[in-house]
């Protein structure tokens, strides 16, 4: 829902509350009980899930991310002019969408994801603005293939890879993520914060 | 009036502006995409808007018993 219409419906959600806290004495007919039950409960509710569903959306945007300062370098390391870096060749070639850069890749990561997933978000916030954030970040679990394989799976490049397909177990190990598509000898090189400032970068 | 109407046109009241407020800040935390925006809607409007409806509750079970 737009973020317009969404404070025209908490405007509107508004007057008749106000109309309640005035007269209160109109909630004793049948009809103003009705009215108070919409006004106090119904459309709050409603609302409030509207609101907080135009949150979580919010919160799958980069610029989202990327806000919080520790995130920055891995902004960096989008624009970095190596393709060599997995997250930049992505980026750069528009193989995500630019606008949801890290949610496309780490989609159960903090506030993404399982209920359990936003608390470790409401964590991080909590770390972040009261605590120490940890440096450097890391992933709470090794990253899982199915980030990949999401749009990867079924790609000619990818099933008939030379290397993909070296061995009949290859493949397999891959799909059961039992071989990361990120592990040594792979596509290794991911946002590597550590060597961002000797490297060159894509002005778009 | 009777004092128990006066009682629940108070807690309406109360839930009110409980709602209202939870509501603004709601609102407002809508303008700005940050991830402090998100804790204040969670966190302040959150509290209030639920506050706010279970005070309402509470008027409604008190009027019906």
């Amino acid at each position: 829902m737009p973020t317009a219409l969404l404070l025209v419906c908490v405007a509107i959600t508004i007057v008749p509350i106000a109309v309640v806290i005035v007269a209160p004495g109109i909630t004793v007919s049948r009809g103003g009980r009705v009215l108070a039950f919409l006004v106090l409960f119904i459309l709050p509710v409603t609302v409030g899930l509207f609101g907080m569903s135009e949150h979580i959306e919010r919160s799958k945007q980069t610029s989202f991310c990327l806000s919080c300062h520790v995130m920055q370098p891995y902004g960096k390391s989008l624009y970095v002019d190596d393709p060599s870096y997995l997250p930049a060749a992505h980026f750069q070639n528009a193989r995500i969408p630019r606008d949801h850069a890290c949610y496309t890749c780490h989609t159960n990561y903090t506030i993404y994801g399982t209920l359990h997933d936003k608390l470790r978000g409401l964590k991080h916030a909590y770390k972040y603005y009261i605590g120490t954030p940890a440096n450097p970040i890391k992933l709470y679990e090794p990253f899982n293939n199915r980030e990949c394989l999401h749009c990867h799976l079924g790609a000619r490049s990818f099933e008939q890879g030379a290397v993909h397909n070296a061995d009949p177990e290859t493949m397999l190990a891959i799909k059961n993520n039992k071989l990361s598509c990120v592990s040594s000898g792979c596509h290794e090189v991911v946002h590597n914060i550590p060597e961002l400032d000797k490297v060159k970068y894509w002005k778009p | 009036m009777t004092q128990q109407d006066g009682t629940i046109s108070k807690k309406l009241r109360i839930a009110g502006i409980f709602i209202i407020l939870g509501l603004m800040v709601e609102g407002f935390s809508l303008l700005w995409n940050h991830p402090l925006s998100f804790l204040a809607f969670l966190c302040v409007g959150g509290i209030f808007l639920i506050s706010g409806i279970v005070i309402y509750l509470l008027a409604l079970i008190s009027r019906t018993t």
